[in-house]
């Protein structure tokens, strides 16, 4: 049990001691957002002291930006649901390793949704008079009592799950099924109730028309789900190009310099065979249909197969000879370990088409069966053999094209959802064209010469209509171009569902009068103050986690099992711990997390 | 530990130490701090008497150092058989805003910013639209030809959305039907703002000023003792005066009678008899908020 505890503890302690060391990019993000949470907290201080005059609400407008944020952000953290879906009802692989930053970006909103709303209340001192037991709890009448459970249980949700996942793959263990997967499913419902209880806040308010459409909590989802996972891609982009998930593309290596080549035959499967056993049930039809394209090198000694960050398609079988992986990090090359006859190397590539994550070079004469990416996926086909390379591939972390490029069809087909919906809501109010436009009129085209949300809601549906076309355009399977409509999917819905839902409501009043609002700097601040630190949180969870989800920071590699080294030991501790920084010392526990299989 | 790392671990120390400070400087001027007891206190339906004898005390004792002048804080209960309802006289109406005032006056509504809980429509004859009501009419040029006027404050709704959506129930309504705030309890989230049809509901955005020579010492605990900042209050029918026995300030100052008040549960009152016989009618009865605040006419 203490053992257990202790584990724990240092592997809490090895995981936050992560977040204060990177390279210099990181620094300054982090140095940035710092100062901008330092700014909003300022911010509040003043806002604490004289009260939420100096914000831009009114008793007309009574929430603004403060609530818009929160209202938008619940939506992002719903929206990593759209991850789970995938994986655990259709089974997608490619989104499998992903899930897991799905999820923290949840816990990153959850929690810049609770600093929204406590920013908003007048009385931040009476918190606890919202903590159910202790204060005064309006349940099950209150919407936002609702609210206060549904976002603290997904808070809890997703941060077990999380947790629960990393430290097992932190103790090279499998996860227990009955661990997670319950909860996994429980979370997706909770997601879902999430923002239509959100929803529903507004929706339940007959005092207000503008709210009070059966079709705000639909669209809530549809938005939700398209502005959650876009934000997902850009994060994923981000991730892939500064860390080790992802080198940068290499010049590719030609065949023909590696050395002498010859067409396989099925000879070369037969000796594969005798050490692979799912391949030696593999019927004889489809082992022959892998072979066109196949050749079979003999590659001298002192030879790169396979180089760090190139961009190639083919798998390698060692038929012959030994090999050694080595990755280069800033500082140097480290090894990773040494390949034997029957391994397989450069899967990853072939099958997720990123580039290779470290080079493989010959240690002696040997000889590799060198099989292009659709001669292996051939070879797929047969169940067992596909299980086997891609069990393999699901232990490790890999962002592939194939899996943004499904997160764009889940951002594709909820934006033009969310589109259809709001064009509902507008054909009912226009068309209708009762007392109860105008809210919707005062939005879009100004009310008795008021008309300061006019420039917003336009931008907006100019950047919803902008992603929604460069969507279903080829063009985005361009990752730039998929990253331009992903920005312009975000600022769209965060503009049409924060100012262009709450604002409104409020827009006349119920006795008719008109009273803008326009948020102060001291809020707008605030806002960024909390959005910074939303985005630190992030930062921080994903240095800690991606260490973890490579392999680089294990039990295995723990500095002994005294957490009270030496400062020296820390020091090499946290430095081995961190992909790009690390310089020598090789651990086999790494591995497995490279490009190499052992069926 | 090395010389240079102390030395460096200090002096980022040290440098995160000051930038906080630096921060959270603006809470230096930070006043009214809640002490131990204010924090802690309980929901009003929670405390026993004793518990709200000792509440009303410190309320006495803050108002006496704040404005100089002892009050008389008291909690009234409601009254058995009775349940208050409000009827107003559109046809006498003139829109005045005397109601108005003396609402401010009699209940501690802060003066700046200001807090008034009545809001007097000028409303075109042949029109019930209040999108084309007026708000800012100035009050020396009425009546006016061609326009009514219609005041507009709490309903004290039988089936009150504020109370409903409230998350801390720190808003319901007492037996003689009248909708409280314990303004000890509300966390300020305006959620109850949101949810008032008839834009009833005032939020402190600051705290609250009153001059000192224009407080009222009659004070209750869910009526109209002065607020803290940052919490939400509305109109209570005047629970000070009417728990009493007395009529609320508005009716007393109307110079038309066109304000009626009393206890519907009685066949012989005044109200009674409106119900009975004028043509009444409520706002925006299709949201079914079953206002006890009604409007009639009398030709």
């Amino acid at each position: 049990m203490t053992r257990m505890v202790k584990g724990y503890l240092t592997f809490l302690y090895r995981s936050a001691s992560l977040a204060f060391v990177g390279d210099w990019r990181y620094y300054l993000w982090v140095g940035f957002l710092m100062i901008v949470c330092l700014l909003g907290l300022n911010a509040y201080a003043k806002q604490f002291v004289h009260g939420l005059v100096i914000t831009g609400m009114s008793d007309q407008v009574s929430w603004g930006v403060y609530i818009a944020n929160f209202t938008f952000l619940v939506g992002v953290a719903a929206a990593a649901v759209m991850l789970v879906i995938p994986v655990y009802i259709y089974k997608n692989e490619d989104l499998h390793d992903l899930v897991i930053f799905g999820e923290l970006l949840a816990v990153a909103a959850i929690l810049m949704c609770l600093g929204f709303v406590m920013v908003d209340l007048g009385r931040p001192d009476r918190f606890w008079h919202l903590i159910p037991g202790i204060g005064k709890f309006n349940f099950p009448g209150s919407m936002l009592s609702w609210d206060v459970i549904v976002l603290n249980g997904y808070l809890l949700l997703n941060v077990y799950i999380c947790g629960y996942l990393l430290y097992c793959r932190y103790q090279n263990k499998r996860p227990s099924k009955w661990f997670y997967v319950p909860f996994v499913f429980v979370g997706m419902v909770w997601a879902i109730s999430i923002h239509t209880v959100t929803a529903f806040l507004y929706v339940g308010l007959g005092g207000r028309p503008f709210w009070n459409s059966a079709i705000v909590g639909p669209r809530f989802l549809a938005s939700a789900f398209t502005a959650g996972p876009a934000l997902i891609i850009l994060a994923l982009q981000i991730t892939r190009r500064v860390t080790a998930i992802r080198g940068s593309p290499t010049e590719v290596l030609r065949r023909e310099e590696l050395g002498v080549s010859r067409p396989a035959t099925l000879a070369d499967l037969d000796v594969l065979a005798c050490q692979i056993p799912a391949l030696a049930s593999v019927p004889t039809e489809i082992r022959q249909a892998s072979l066109p394209g196949s050749t079979v090198l003999d590659v001298p000694p002192g030879t790169t197969v396979a180089r760090q960050g190139e961009m190639d398609s083919d798998a390698f079988f060692i038929l012959r000879g030994r090999t050694t992986v080595r990755r280069y990090e800033s500082g140097g090359y480290r090894n990773l370990g040494t390949l034997g006859v029957s391994d397989l190397f450069g899967e990853m590539a072939a099958i997720s088409g990123t580039p290779r994550t470290a080079d493989v070079i010959t240690d002696e004469n040997a000889q590799v069966l060198c099989m292009p990416a659709d001669a292996l996926h051939k070879l797929m086909r047969d169940r067992e053999m596909k299980r086997r390379i891609l069990s393999k591939m699901a232990e490790r972390i890999v962002i592939t094209d194939r899996a943004i490029l499904t997160l764009r069809s889940i951002v594709q087909i909820s934006m033009i959802i969310n589109v259809f919906l709001l064009l509902n809501e507008v054909f009912k109010e226009f068309y209708t064209d009762s007392l109860h436009v105008a809210s919707s009129k005062y939005l879009y085209f100004g009310l008795h010469g008021y008309s300061a949300l006019n420039a917003w809601i336009w931008t907006a549906i100019a950047c919803n209509l902008a992603a929604m076309v460069l969507l279903l355009l080829p063009l985005t399977k361009s990752l730039r171009w998929l990253g331009t409509a992903c920005v312009l999917a975000i600022v769209g819905i965060w503009i049409e569902k924060g100012m262009g839902l709450v604002i409104p409501g409020f827009i006349p009043t119920p006795l008719g009068e008109i009273v803008e609002y326009s948020p102060t700097l001291n809020e707008t601040l605030i806002c960024f103050g909390i959005w910074a630190f939303g985005l630190l949180c992030y930062t921080v969870f994903l240095r800690m986690a991606i260490p973890i989800l490579l392999g680089t920071l294990s039990k295995a590699n723990e500095p002994g099992s005294d957490l009270k080294g030496s400062e020296e030991q820390l020091e090499a501790l946290l430095q081995s711990s961190i992909p790009r920084r690390r310089t020598v010392e090789s651990s086999r526990a790494s591995l497995t997390h490279v490009e190499t299989t052992h069926p | 530990m090395t010389r240079r790392n102390f030395l460096r671990t200090t002096a980022v120390a040290a440098s995160g130490v000051a930038a906080m400070a630096a921060v959270l400087a603006p809470l230096r001027e930070l006043t009214d701090f809640p002490s131990l007891d204010q924090f802690l206190q309980k929901h009003y339906q929670e405390m026993t008497p004793p518990e709200i004898e000792k509440v009303l005390e410190r309320i006495a004792r803050e108002v006496e150092r704040q404005y100089g002048l002892r009050p008389h804080v008291r909690d009234l209960k409601p009254m058995n058989g009775v349940e208050f309802v409000y009827c107003l006289n559109l046809t006498r109406c003139v829109g005045c805003r005397k109601c108005v005032h003396a609402c401010v006056a009699e209940n501690n509504q802060s003066r700046s910013p200001e807090i008034q809980y009545i809001r007097v429509l000028k409303m075109p004859n042949g029109t019930f639209d209040m999108e084309k009501a007026d708000h800012n009419y100035a009050p020396e040029t009425v009546p006016q030809e061609g326009s009514y006027f219609m005041p507009v404050q709490c309903h004290q709704c039988k089936n009150p959305p504020c109370v409903k959506v409230c998350p801390v129930k720190a808003t319901w309504q007492e037996a003689d039907g009248i909708t409280v705030i314990d303004y000890d309890w509300c966390i300020g989230c305006r959620y109850c703002e949101a949810a008032c049809p008839y834009w009833a509901r005032r939020f402190n955005f600051a705290k609250p000023s009153i001059p000192k020579d224009k407080l009222n010492p009659n004070m209750s605990y869910l009526g109209n003792r002065p607020r803290p900042h940052g919490v939400v209050e509305k109109c209570h029918f005047c629970i000070q005066r009417t728990r009493a026995g007395r009529y609320p300030a508005c009716l007393e100052v109307c110079p038309t009678g066109a304000r009626k008040f009393g206890n519907i549960l009685d066949p012989e009152s005044e109200v009674s008899y409106i119900l009975k016989n004028k043509r009444v009618f409520v706002l925006k009865e299709e949201i079914g908020t079953l206002p006890r605040f009604f409007y009639y006419f009398d030709v």
